[in-house]
């Protein structure tokens, strides 16, 4: 641990550090196009640690799967719990704990169970624990937060010794994607019946390559290694990862800084990430990411509700200074939704559709035109955002300024924390307000997984987008993957140009390491993957 | 006797107020637990329905408020909506690491508060000037700013300190509590500082002192029977009252040194509409609010026997 007694560099650090990032209230002129190097890897450790700290943004809630669908819980539950399927650090999915997923009609999935894996206690993975894992999400008293991936399912059922089979009210390839991530986690089935799995007192019995040790709620949560894994490719190198919980980034921030904590995994760029890039005791790896941050549309009616508005205000904005601004440079402006990370399959296709939507630059001349053809509305256009959150009130700062300059009318309504999550679940909390900022992201490399949030009548189709409807069906009923791309981009080429909701910048996973060690996934599927299994020191 | 049971009914009384007044002003507050038990992405409209019976969320409130009650009184304070743990699991094992940080704050400011305040009140001159600055810059400083501030001197800077957590074993404790203890702290030393510091003066104006001097008493003589003794009723109140206002002032310095003490928690649950932990911390800070008043009133009637009745 190397230590510079620095107090009065620090104070100074300190005093920058409660200002929080640098307010730039002039937008710079066009910024360069941001050209960033995300990776999907790190270094691999020449050998494993006994311990490795590392921190998690906040503690987890439950470590329950099906409850699990948030950056701490599965940051820590990836390491744990395997799922049927796995989404590799590049985007892929290969078979997981299902040697074989089959698709014998368009209703049935088949899983063929994997011989010869185990759980921590030693007893034999079966289909009869898969089911009882599957089954979990049909209980609506249980709570799964996945629903969007289970809605279509009619039936989960042991079919063989060593086959589960999962039917369907209707043909849909997203539930066999989802399958490789914490959806699709299985705990056996003695666990799967507790009324505390996955908490504290409940623990988890799995698979994965590292075991629950021991939770002190409020302190720390200790996985240790499970030394008689299946997967020896992926066998974990280090004994035992502690993970703490600051919350307080400042704080967080100095604890990795000093030493006291090896690494963590940021969602947002943390207001020191330029301490943590000159440390001299670590350094910062971004990696590729199915993040994103976006404008959400909630207008049914007014000026936001017109296509050609809504075209106009993202054709104005200036996407590589949202980037330098609000995420220190971090984070590439994106002219869809879903972004490159998002094309698992038919690359070619994807890619020679997004070559011919309209580029993420300004033109505000363009804009201009599109804005008078639109009648000029001089109604104003309400923007909620999320209060005390820097990255929200920059963002509507810079578009609220590019809104005079093109002659639009646009009110920040500040909501506080508490409430702000009401925006997505309660009709009424939208009341009033035409657009909301949010991060997002799909969980499976295919972009419909994005796209799908316009389904009629579906919870997050906020505006009552109704444009790809029929499409979305379509394409989650084709398992042809040429076919589905050729859907699949026929949606995205609506739903961008009609800027259904308007995409602003990626975000990549932003991860800091200490010196010591060396070896996790720096990209995305962190999540889902057990990303921890290859840390260990340099 | 009388007095500590009739104590002890108003104890009881101040509870069932406190727990009355919070549960509906939670259940008045707009927006309710179920985003953090769906999430915000999801909630078919049968797992809501189903989330809101298992949890009683439609009941009227007289009815969910007794019943909190009826199970309270058996000693059954429920269990977490967000974290689905025992309530007093929960407080259990958080217990500890408040109560550790106040007291070893209440010790930092009783002995800095009052040696600085007899210092400047007996000395006068320069260092009761020295004394006075220090104290309103102690005063002035927010505790999150002192709290930052020595994190990046003491815990970055110089690696005396750990920045964070709450350490193991009783010294390893103690060691990983004394920069949040010293930031909780600073402000209540020097407004004890300031409050011994005057009644020490106020003491030595008084006529049996002048008295005492002139019959030819030794200084230190007067100093301890006559001025102290005297002076320490005040002290001893504001002592009291300032460990009342360390319990919340501890949930500043919690969140700074990622402390998992009890005011983290309830801020926590606060956001989360999670009644049950809302309720049982409430619980516990009030009675210990009564019980420090408690222990005050009885140190005045050791110090003054005119006090008690």
């Amino acid at each position: 641990m190397i230590r510079r007694a620095v107090p009065l560099a620090g104070l100074a650090l300190a005093l920058a550090a409660c200002g929080g990032a640098p307010q730039q209230q002039q937008a710079p002129a066009s910024a360069a196009p941001v050209a960033l190097d995300l990776k999907t890897s790190t270094a691999a450790a020449a050998k494993g640690l006994d311990r490795v700290t590392w921190n998690l943004p906040y503690e987890p809630q439950t470590l329950d799967p099906i409850r699990s669908f948030n950056y701490a819980e599965n940051t820590a539950l990836a390491n744990m719990c395997e799922s049927l399927l796995r989404l590799t650090p590049d985007f892929t999915i290969e078979p997981g704990l299902a040697e074989k997923a089959e698709n014998p009609t368009p209703t049935t999935w088949v899983y063929t169970i994997r011989e010869g894996v185990t759980f921590w206690d030693g007893k034999p993975l079966t289909a009869q624990d898969v089911a009882a894992s599957l089954k979990r999400h049909l209980d609506p008293a249980l709570g799964t937060w996945w629903s969007d991936y289970f809605s279509t399912v009619e039936k989960v059922e042991a079919s063989g010794p060593m086959q589960v089979t999962v039917t369907l009210k209707q043909a849909d390839v997203l539930f066999n994607q989802a399958m490789a991530t914490a959806a699709g986690a299985i705990v056996s089935k003695e666990y799967a019946a507790k009324k505390d799995l996955g908490s504290p007192t409940g623990g988890l019995m799995c698979t994965g390559p590292f075991e629950f040790g021991a939770w002190k709620s409020g302190d720390s949560l200790a996985i240790v290694r499970n030394d008689a894994y299946w997967d020896k490719a992926l066998a974990a190198r280090s004994k035992e990862i502690v993970f703490r919980f600051i919350a307080d980034e400042t704080t967080a921030v100095n604890a990795l800084r000093s030493g006291e904590v090896d690494g963590q995994y940021f969602y947002l760029p943390p207001a020191g990430l330029a301490q943590l890039r000159e440390s001299t005791t670590g350094s910062v790896t971004l990696g590729k990411s199915l993040t994103f941050w976006t404008l959400l549309s909630a207008a049914k009616d007014g000026p936001y509700a017109d296509p050609k508005v809504r075209q106009a205000l993202s054709l104005a904005l200036d996407r590589a200074a949202i980037s330098k601004v609000v995420f220190q440079g971090t984070a590439a402006p994106q002219r869809t939704l879903a972004g490159a990370e998002y094309w698992g399959y038919e690359r070619a296709t994807f890619e020679q559709a997004y070559r011919a939507l309209p580029p993420e630059t300004q033109d505000l001349a363009k804009a201009k035109q599109l804005l008078t053809e639109a009648g000029s509305p001089t109604e104003p256009i309400t923007i909620a955002i999320q209060g005390s959150a820097a990255t929200h009130d920059q963002t509507a700062n810079l578009i609220k300024a590019t809104g005079e300059a093109l002659g639009l009318k646009i009110e920040i309504k500040v909501v506080p924390v508490e409430q702000y999550g009401n925006l997505y679940s309660d009709p009424k909390a939208r009341e009033g307000v035409d657009a909301f900022f949010s991060t997002w992201y799909g969980n499976v490399p295919d972009p419909l997984d994005i796209y799908t949030v316009f389904q009629a009548g579906g919870r997050t189709n906020f505006n009552g987008y109704p444009a790809v409807d029929a499409d979305i069906k379509k394409a989650r009923a084709e398992a042809d993957p040429a076919a589905r791309a050729a859907l699949v981009t026929g949606i995205q080429d609506k739903v961008t140009r009609d800027v259904a909701w308007m995409p602003l910048n990626n975000l990549p996973v932003i991860l800091y390491m200490s010196d010591r060690v060396t070896g996790a996934v720096p990209s995305f599927p962190y999540l889902y993957y057990p990303w921890a299994a290859g840390l260990g020191a340099k | 006797m009388r007095f500590l049971l009739k104590r002890l009914a108003g104890l009881a009384v101040v509870l069932l107020a406190a727990s009355f007044l919070v549960y509906g002003l939670l259940y008045l507050v707009p927006g309710g637990p179920m985003a953090f038990l769906l999430g915000n992405r999801s909630g078919t409209p049968e797992q809501i329905a189903a989330i809101r019976a298992q949890y009683h969320l439609d009941d009227p409130f007289l009815l969910r408020y007794l019943s909190w009650l009826g199970d309270a009184l058996t000693g059954d304070f429920g269990s977490s909506l967000v974290y689905r743990q025992e309530v007093a699991a929960l407080i259990g094992s958080r217990v500890a690491t408040t109560v550790l940080l106040v007291i070893y704050a209440t010790v930092l400011i009783s002995a800095g508060g009052i040696a600085m305040g007899l210092l400047a009140g007996l000395r006068g001159g320069r260092v009761d000037t020295a004394i006075g600055v220090l104290s309103s810059l102690f005063l002035a400083t927010p505790p999150f700013v002192i709290g930052v501030l020595l994190a990046i001197v003491f815990a970055v800077g110089l690696g005396w300190f750990p920045v964070f957590g709450p350490g193991e074993g009783l010294l390893d404790r103690l060691y990983h509590l004394t920069l949040p203890a010293i930031t909780l702290s600073l402000a209540s030393a020097a407004f004890l500082a300031r409050i011994t510091r005057a009644s020490v003066r106020e003491e030595l104006n008084r006529e049996h002192v002048e008295t005492a001097r002139a019959r030819g008493f030794a200084e230190r003589h007067i100093v301890r029977r006559h001025v102290l003794r005297n002076a320490s009723i005040p002290v001893v109140t504001v002592t009291g009252l300032n460990i009342a206002g360390l319990i919340a002032g501890s949930v500043v310095v919690e969140n700074i040194f990622a402390l998992d003490g009890l005011g983290s928690l309830f801020v926590r649950a606060i956001l989360q509409r999670d009644f049950a932990i809302v309720q049982a911390v409430v619980l516990v800070l009030v009675t210990a609010f009564v019980l420090i008043n408690l222990l005050v009133d009885l140190c005045y009637s050791a110090l003054d026997p005119r006090l008690s009745r």
